[in-house]
């Protein structure tokens, strides 16, 4: 039995396995990609003003508070979970709580809107991690179940700041809003998150084949409540950005948030069945969206053409990145 | 008989998946009235033909006649336009329509608006004929058992007015009853003028059932013959080809190791009945049974995947839950799917995250990956399955059956803390070369003192492999093999189950 | 075991929680202290007919085991073609808004079918699309339709209870009821959703039926937007999410399931009414409008808690867990150690 016990494993001819090897679809893909980026990029140069810093500081603003949203998204879509359709009154409730805790000092109000906000969230994703519950259809409960109690709390009437820290979130030190920074700090701790830790790798997996990783004694539940947790962190951030810089919060400050966010992430590449994803890709969603909005409004267009596009380029990313998945399985 | 009279022939059809040849060239043909069985083992490529037969996957090349004209079977649809009905190997019915709506699903005379009253009549008569006269048309199948539901697919085939009907191991998860049921249904309609294919592993319908009987043996027909001519044994052999008793059977039965599992009175509902078994370390093990035996249910049982299961379980004389996988895990058992696609791999993730999935406590420091013990585990694992460490970037899904296997059996073993290592049906998709290593990898594991349990169908494997095989038939373990026993006994027992002709065959 | 059809969800939870709502309805009387006017019986049909069709789209998607979140971008383009297209003569309107449905549903079919796509981000990037669309086309404003004639005649009282708008309404309903029932489309639908391979295995058309099953679902909401833009007498180019969600709580507690394969138009209204029996009733209580949410909320949940999978395997484990061992003395006879 010798024979079979030091069996060398025969490796194979590389041609039974394609690795590098590009099928049709994705050529069609890359040239589908690239025609859009000279396309964006001669639109973007023939815009009067679009070039301009100003301009750029615009774009990464108005894309600072639906992509920290989009963060969080992310981690619950990398794990699985699809999406959240109930970030707007999370970020409603959150951003009421940081306005009436003013009092309090920026610092001890902050704290309370985070933990609030990795409270309601979390809570979600334990049931959606350990019970397996439907993501879409629990979140459309929560959002009412929020949104009435936050109504209920309120009396329906806007919270308005008990203090005057939260201004200082409003800052723009080096003539950058302070929101910028946080987007681009929390994109930069996620993507180590992501790749770096056995959280991250973990998240994927499960995202990838949750069946898998439960047969494998993966932690899914675990996982998955930690990455609805880090979610609502992150909504709880957006929210505090969002009240600071409305100065008062009612049900309603949340307003499209939860579409533009699935927007930003998907329209970064991520797609919604799980397992793949990045912070990074998100945060190029997230810019792409806010600069074609931008281009369409340097050219006086108006906001219906923008939402319009806005919903084209997602569509066409999902299909692109489908077909790209599935010509790679092919 | 000339082919001119066949009223389905198969002519040279070929098919090739990747690069394995599922099928090389295969002829047969059917005449009116004929029922024609189709036996070969896994992989020997029946179900592959079957599905070029209903339209489910096109030939690379060859062609089928029906009634003396080469069709395009290029879709389900085109298919039943044609008269081919299927009863696949796959439970086919929707759980959530009635009897009498499955009964109809996708038929062609099926009119827009449902007619209960004319299409009644004629559906209670088919479902009489299956045995499910008990069974009400406008009862929801999800009320049924499984082998109900199987009956419900098969009258629905029978019931299609067909030209040929194709029967895909129907019998496999029905009992003995309900299957006379389907034979005297199936001989009606061959009475009628429809040609039956009965693809099974059940050699003793096939015998008493079928008129001629068409071997296929790693892709090719091997002959059709007459039933007449055949008897078991020589049916056998012409499935299992002139293999010789191959040398190097591990002898180590001899050396009795410590006790490692235990399993007593393991019950899954409706699948599996009192089973009992006591693992040895450094031994091998197997469950020999069809699908549909149990076999499968035993190993997933202990694995934790089954919550409905109750048993005794012990690892190392410390009692073990049963239902959770992550519980069985930590007690050392691991756990190797048939499926490895649906519960085993993560196949658009590198080889390395594959094998270091279940490791990843060991390759971390408080919780941040550690790239020197990553890559130290790693090459650890590569070398042990025999990976080209070239390979461990690529997607294990861009990877061949067997290499996928190996990581998969890589990623339970490599383990201190592992003691029992169960298969199911572990070169399933594998090529030759693959399952010599993947056999190797199994040796190494027993050589460690690990006990290894693993399912097959193979009598190859079975041979080549186990030290000791349990047969298992109908949910219920038949009788334990501790030497080496024959070919002809485990296919038997697999078959048929504990028969009476077995007794002066016991050695 | 058998025939226990009350005890299916299609059938126990739309039955139960319309049965709750009536009861609720029925004792307005003790928490307000007006009686039960006709009125407010017409106006629970009011509000049956404004999400009703849209409720009925979103189902047909989810009993073919789809989700079409689009329907509310269809609702709001009907609601203004209906409007722009219909100033001269409401046929024209409806005639527009009901082919640009089917347009649609053509297009979101024909990807989801065609590549195998999943429908969630599709209809979502439909979704985004068509409000987008809705407000260009209006200018971001509120349009007025200005053929008061046609909004008086749709908001009519008919037969005390009705008005033509929930009539037509309760019809379209009781059509779909007799199509899924009786008909082999309807058959094939519900196949389609509950077992994919199963149905095509059997033959059955998927991609096709995918395709009709999204026209229809466009249609349907942008009738029901045009209907709701007449009653109006305007078309507002963002109806919110508000529309989508109620519509969706209305689905699950018409015994539609998200796995699809499950339920039926009978139980859908029965779903609907529940809700818009819930919206009258905190409107004549005077109840605050959170109370109307909070009330969903607590019912959707629990549906879904209820049909979590992994909670059923732990309830399954625990059971057998507590289930006391049967004769263990029977284990040594059938341990077969034989050798």
């Amino acid at each position: 039995m010798n024979n079979l016990l030091s069996a060398p494993a025969r490796p194979e001819a590389p041609a039974t396995e394609r690795a590098g090897r590009r099928s049709r679809t994705e050529i069609i893909i890359v040239v589908v990609v690239v025609l859009a980026v000279l396309a964006a990029i001669v639109a973007g140069l023939s815009t009067p003003r679009f070039a301009t810093v100003a301009n750029a500081k615009a774009i990464i603003t108005s894309a600072s508070l639906v992509g920290i949203a989009a963060l969080g998204l992310t981690l619950i879509t990398i794990g699985g979970s699809a999406v959240s359709l109930a970030i707007s009154p999370s970020v409603a409730a959150v951003g009421m709580i940081f306005l009436s805790a003013q009092s309090l000092g920026l610092a001890p109000a902050l704290v309370l809107a985070i933990a609030g906000g990795t409270l309601i969230t979390g809570l979600q994703g334990a049931v959606i991690g350990y019970a397996a519950a439907n993501p879409v259809l629990l979140t459309i409960a929560t959002s009412f179940a929020i949104a009435g109690l936050a109504t209920g709390i309120s009396g329906g009437e806007t919270v308005s700041p008990t203090g005057t820290g939260y201004d200082r979130l409003n800052a723009t030190p080096g003539g950058v809003a302070l929101s910028v920074y946080a987007l681009v700090g929390l994109t930069l701790i996620l993507e180590w998150l992501l790749r770096r830790t056995a959280f991250g790798r973990t998240l994927y997996l499960i995202g990838e084949n949750r069946r898998a990783a439960w047969t494998a004694g993966l932690p899914v539940g675990r996982t998955t409540t930690v990455a609805w947790l880090a979610a609502g962190a992150l909504f709880a951030v957006t929210a505090a950005f969002t009240a600071a810089f409305n100065t008062s919060a009612n049900v309603n400050l949340g307003g499209t948030l939860t579409f533009d966010a699935i927007a930003a992430v998907l329209a970064g590449g991520t797609p919604i069945s799980g397992g793949r994803g990045s912070a990074l890709r998100t945060l190029a969603g997230a810019v792409l969206i806010a600069a074609v909005s931008d281009i369409l409004l340097l050219r006086g267009y108006s906001t219906g053409v923008q939402i319009m596009v806005k919903g084209l380029i997602v569509l066409i990313v999902v299909i692109l990145v489908h077909l790209h998945a599935k010509g790679r399985n092919a | 008989m000339s082919p001119d009279d066949d009223l389905v022939r198969v002519d040279r059809l070929v098919k090739s998946f990747g690069n394995t040849r599922a099928v090389r060239g295969a002829s047969f043909g059917l005449a009116a009235g004929e029922i024609h069985a189709l036996c070969g083992h896994n992989g020997a490529g029946k179900s592959t033909v079957v599905k070029m037969l209903s339209g489910q996957v096109a030939p690379d090349d060859g062609a089928v006649l029906i009634g003396g004209e080469v069709v395009d079977l290029r879709s389900r649809q085109v298919a039943q336009r044609n008269g081919v009905a299927l009863v696949d190997q796959e439970l086919s019915v929707v759980t959530s329509l009635t009897v009498a709506e499955n009964l109809i699903l996708g038929d062609l005379r099926a009119r827009w608006i449902n007619r209960p009253r004319a299409t009644g009549r004629r559906l209670r008569v088919l479902l009489d004929s299956v045995g499910l006269a008990h069974v009400g048309l406008d009862q929801p199948l999800g009320d049924l058992g499984i082998g109900e539901r199987q009956l419900v697919e098969i009258a629905r085939a029978l019931g299609q007015d067909a030209r040929l009907v194709i029967l895909d191991e129907p019998t496999a998860t029905l009992s003995d009853v309900e299957s006379a049921y389907v034979y005297e249904a199936v001989r009606n309609v061959a009475a009628a003028g429809c040609a039956v294919l009965f693809v099974s592993h059940r050699l003793g319908e096939v015998l008493g059932l079928c008129d001629k009987v068409t071997v296929m043996r790693d892709g090719a027909v091997v002959a059709t013959t007459p039933v007449a001519e055949l008897t078991l044994d020589s049916l056998i052999v012409q499935m299992l080809g002139e293999a010789p008793q191959r040398l190097g059977r591990r002898t180590t039965g001899d050396v009795e190791g410590v006790e490692v599992l235990t399993v007593s009175g393991l019950s899954v509902p409706g699948r599996v009945r009192d089973f009992s078994l006591t693992l040895r370390a450094g031994r091998v093990y197997a469950l020999a049974g069809q699908l549909g035996s149990g076999a499968s249910d035993v190993l997933r049982a202990i694995a934790g995947l089954m919550p409905a299961a109750t048993a005794e379980l012990t690892v190392d004389g410390t009692a073990v839950g049963l239902g959770h996988p992550a519980g069985a895990i930590r007690a050392g058992i691991a756990f190797v799917s048939n499926d490895r696609k649906a519960d085993g791999l993560f196949l658009r993730r590198p080889v390395s995250w594959n094998l270091l999935a279940t490791r990843l406590s060991q390759v971390t420091r408080l919780g941040v990956l550690d790239p020197r013990r990553w890559s130290k585990a790693l090459a650890v694992l590569l070398d042990l399955c025999g990976l080209d460490p070239a390979r461990a970037g690529h997607a294990v899904g861009s990877l061949s059956g067997g290499n996928q296997q190996k990581v998969f059996v890589g990623r339970c073993l490599g383990r201190d803390d592992v003691r029992v290592l169960l298969l199911d049906d572990p070169t399933r998709g594998v090529d030759v070369g693959g399952r010599a290593a993947i056999h190797a990898l199994l040796r190494d594991a027993t050589d460690r003192g690990i006990a290894v349990l693993f399912s097959s169908t193979e009598l190859e494997e079975l041979r080549d492999l186990a030290d000791v095989v349990v047969t298992m038939h109908q949910g219920e373990a038949v009788r334990r093999h501790d030497g080496d026993p024959a070919d002809t006994v485990l296919l038997r027992e697999m078959t048929h189950g504990a028969g009476p002709a077995l007794v002066e065959e016991r050695p | 075991m058998r025939s226990r059809s009350l005890r299916r969800p299609e059938t126990l939870v739309p039955l139960a929680s319309v049965t709750i709502m009536i009861v609720a309805f029925a004792m307005i009387p003790a928490y307000t202290d007006a009686a039960i006017a006709p009125f407010d019986v017409y106006n629970t049909f009011q509000i049956f007919a404004r999400l009703g069709l849209l409720a009925l789209a979103l189902g047909l998607t989810m009993i073919a085991g789809e989700f079409d979140l689009s329907v509310v971008g269809t609702y709001a383009l009907g609601g203004m073609l209906a409007v722009q297209a219909g100033q001269e003569h409401w046929v024209y309107g409806l005639l527009a808004a009901v082919a640009a449905g089917g347009v649609i549903g053509l297009v979101q079919g024909g990807v989801i079918a065609g590549l195998k796509l999943p429908s969630m981000p599709v209809t979502l990037a439909t979704y985004i699309t068509l409000l987008g669309l809705t407000s260009a086309l209006s200018g971001g404003l509120t349009k007025t339709y200005s053929n008061p004639s046609v909004t008086l005649w749709v908001d009519q009282t008919v037969l005390t209870f009705f008005s033509p708008r929930s009539l037509l309404t309760l019809g379209l309903f009781l059509l779909a009821a007799v199509v899924l029932a009786v008909t082999r489309w309807g058959r094939e639908l519900r196949a389609i959703g509950g077992d994919r391979r199963a149905s095509q295995v059997a033959g059955v058309r998927v991609g096709r039926l995918i395709v009709g099953t999204f026209m229809l679902s466009g249609m349907l909401s942008a009738l029901g937007g045009s209907l709701l833009s007449f009653s109006l007498g305007s078309a507002n180019p963002d109806p919110g999410v508000q529309p989508l969600i109620v519509a969706a709580a209305a689905a699950l507690l018409g015994g539609l399931s998200l796995a699809g394969g499950r339920g039926n138009a009978l139980g859908l209204l029965g779903g609907i009414m529940a809700v818009a029996l819930l919206a009258e009733i905190v409107t004549v209580a005077a109840l605050p409008g959170y109370v109307t949410q909070l009330f969903f909320a607590g019912l959707l949940g629990v549906i879904v808690v209820i049909d979590a999978p992994d909670l059923h395997r732990a309830l399954l484990r625990q059971r057998t867990r507590l289930r006391p061992e049967r004769n263990p003395a029977s284990m040594p006879i059938t341990t077969r150690e034989l050798s």
